[in-house]
């Protein structure tokens, strides 16, 4: 790649990851706010059943050295976290950033995986019916893809999980990395990733935007001249029919797959974060659910990042914007 | 006088026609599929808050467990305690419906309130709205309630005002556009110098005549999203519990009968959510074609 391609991303890069912090900056607050504002804090837990007068309570929190305004406990808040210390869990009684970050590795896996079967079902449909608009083929598929993304991603699962593992006995009960030290282990992540690329209710959605940026590409004079000529329309219409909307896809589709594996771990025990939130708010652990708030935030942002990059890579000119 | 219309598609903006003959027929079957579900939502929970039920959804009949459906009395047949399907999925409708109806509320206020704050009163507004969108955007919505959750409590009205909330940017964005729209098209401009005072302007001529369409079908996009939420955290067990019935808790506490081969006691709750859905989602779309003449957004 010349110096001439690298620049522009360089430029992207940076700008992007300056709003990349202070999006996160911005997460970090809504969730101190979300806490500061929960009713019942330690202090009176701790002073239970005895004198909890104004100034017993005033008292304790000098002695334990907590700040009392707002703003000086979210600054020590936030230095803790970038100095790593994220508190420790309520019911682990372990740190909770190491935690977090492993469990946080395989959601990874399991979003990426369910992203790439997600678009694998959706760009030959969105392709398609793109360009041989709605037929007696495109028409099913689409309904059909609406269907499934009304599909309730837990009855999914269970279908899933009966047929496979209880008809069929392909698939061990323990999913997920518990099933370490097997020769073909990953073969058994392979469904819960499968049920939440299916069932994450985001296909109809995707196909529909696919398509019509395809269509939309399609229908663009130089595509016309492309073809006029003799030349590959499909190499001329990728960029931008394509790579593009499919980057941007991945981006906006994050959150919702990450909120979808919140189901799809519980219903195949595989051990990743959504669990282990879903634990956390069970017990109102909230050390451990702030560290995957933000954890999860930060996917977010990589994700939206990662779609800027490849925009500005395709299209130099938009680094000017 | 002319009139410029075209078969779907491209439809001018001026056409005479009645929205019903230049639709696509497709549409019209989603819409009519779309509000005869969503019709049966209402009776069915009318019904319910009026105790008008086939049969008491809390009556324990410990001779007639898992009953298979078409079982005489029980049309839906029964879960594993005896009780009525039927039943406990029309009640379980309570679940969702007015709490849905205040997330839909909540969503479409702030998020006109914000839109025409920044669609008319200029652009200065229009980064912090974008870095706000970002930012709500940032949070799996999932994540953001189970945090709220363990800050508060489990209480579906919290949840469905996070919902709410974090359905305000996209309605503030779409009406924001909107008004651009009208904008350019010095519709704004013109009104002004009709010398129409602001809240005529605002309130009939952009909200009413042009954000219609648009807000009705945010509210039904918004409502297929808070069915999706409530089942998926009831599923969960934060939602509504046992022995009140909700879909989700419903296709939950069948869900231990599955294996058994015994599918219908959550299958008939996941069917009835998966035809709600569906119904709220084609309601949205079709009536997205229809009424705002664009093929898919």
């Amino acid at each position: 790649m010349k110096f001439s391609a690298i620049r522009p991303i360089a430029l992207v890069l940076s700008r992007e990851l300056v709003i990349t912090v202070l999006l996160l900056l911005g997460v970090s607050f809504v969730v101190f706010i979300i806490l500061f504002a929960s009713p019942g804090d330690p202090f009176s837990v701790l002073l239970e059943g005895q004198l909890s007068t104004a100034e017993a309570k005033a008292g304790l929190r000098d002695a334990m050295g907590v700040p009392r305004s707002w703003y000086v406990q979210y600054l020590a808040w936030l230095a803790g976290m970038l100095s790593g210390n994220f508190g420790t869990s309520i019911r682990m009684g372990l740190p909770v950033l190491p935690e977090v970050l492993r469990v946080g590795f395989s959601t990874l896996i399991l979003t990426i995986g369910s992203l790439i079967i997600t678009l694998l079902i959706a760009v030959p449909i969105a392709l398609y019916s793109a360009l041989r608009g709605t037929n007696k083929i495109s028409w099913p598929l689409t309904m059909s893809s609406y269907v499934i993304s009304a599909l309730p991603v837990f009855w999914l699962g269970y279908i899933v999980i009966y047929f496979f593992t209880h008809k069929l006995g392909l698939f061990p009960i323990a999913f997920g990395f518990s099933s370490a030290g097997q020769k073909y282990r990953w073969l058994y992540q392979l469904l819960p990733i499968f049920v939440l690329g299916v069932g994450n209710g985001t296909i109809s959605e995707v196909i529909r935007y696919l398509r019509q940026e395809m269509g939309r590409v399609m229908a663009e004079d130089y595509i016309r001249t492309a073809r006029a000529k003799g030349a590959s329309v499909w190499k001329h219409a990728f960029k931008e029919g394509l790579l593009i909307p499919v980057t941007e896809i991945i981006a906006s589709k994050i959150p919702f797959i990450l909120g979808g594996a919140v189901i799809v771990e519980q219903v195949f025990n595989w051990p990743g974060m959504g669990r282990m939130a879903w634990q956390a708010a069970q017990d109102r652990d909230y050390p451990v659910i702030m560290g995957i708030a933000i954890l999860a935030a930060v996917f977010v942002r990589m994700g939206s990042l990662f779609q800027r990059v490849v925009y500005v890579a395709v299209n130099p000119r938009a680094s000017k914007e | 006088m002319k009139k410029y219309y075209q078969i779907s598609g491209q439809i001018s903006e001026f056409s005479d026609l009645p929205f019903w003959k230049k639709a696509d027929v497709v549409d019209l079957v989603y819409v009519g599929y779309g509000l005869l579900i969503v019709a049966l939502v209402v009776v069915s929970y009318i019904l319910g808050s009026v105790n008008l039920l086939p049969r008491d959804p809390q009556d324990i009949d410990l001779q007639l467990i898992m009953a298979p459906p078409g079982t005489a009395g029980r049309l839906l047949g029964t879960d594993f305690m005896g009780r009525d399907i039927l039943s406990r999925l029309i009640v379980g409708i309570q679940a969702y419906f007015l709490p849905g109806l205040l997330a839909i509320l909540i969503a479409l206020c702030f998020g006109t309130g914000f839109g025409v704050l920044v669609g008319y009163r200029g652009e200065k507004f229009d980064t912090g709205i974008t870095y706000f969108t970002n930012l709500v955007d940032s949070f799996p919505r999932l994540v953001l309630i189970l945090l709220v959750i363990a800050a508060f409590k489990p209480d579906i009205y919290y949840i469905m005002l996070v919902v709410g909330l974090t359905n305000v940017p996209v309605v503030a964005s779409l009406v924001k556009g909107k008004i651009q729209f009208l904008k350019q098209k010095n519709f704004i401009e013109a009104d002004i110098a009709l010398g129409l005072p602001t809240r005529i302007i605002i309130f009939r001529h952009i909200l009413w005549h042009h954000c219609r369409s648009l807000l009705i079908i945010q509210a039904t996009l918004g409502m297929a999203e808070a069915i999706l939420i409530e089942t998926s955290l009831s599923y969960l067990g934060f939602g509504v519990q046992e022995p009140t019935p909700s879909w989700g808790n419903m296709v939950q506490s069948g869900a231990n009968y599955f294996m058994q081969g015994k599918f219908w006691p959550s299958t008939a709750p996941a069917l009835a959510i998966l035809f709600t859905i569906l119904a709220f989602h084609l309601l949205g779309d079709g009536l997205n074609n229809i009424l705002e003449d664009k093929r898919s957004t």
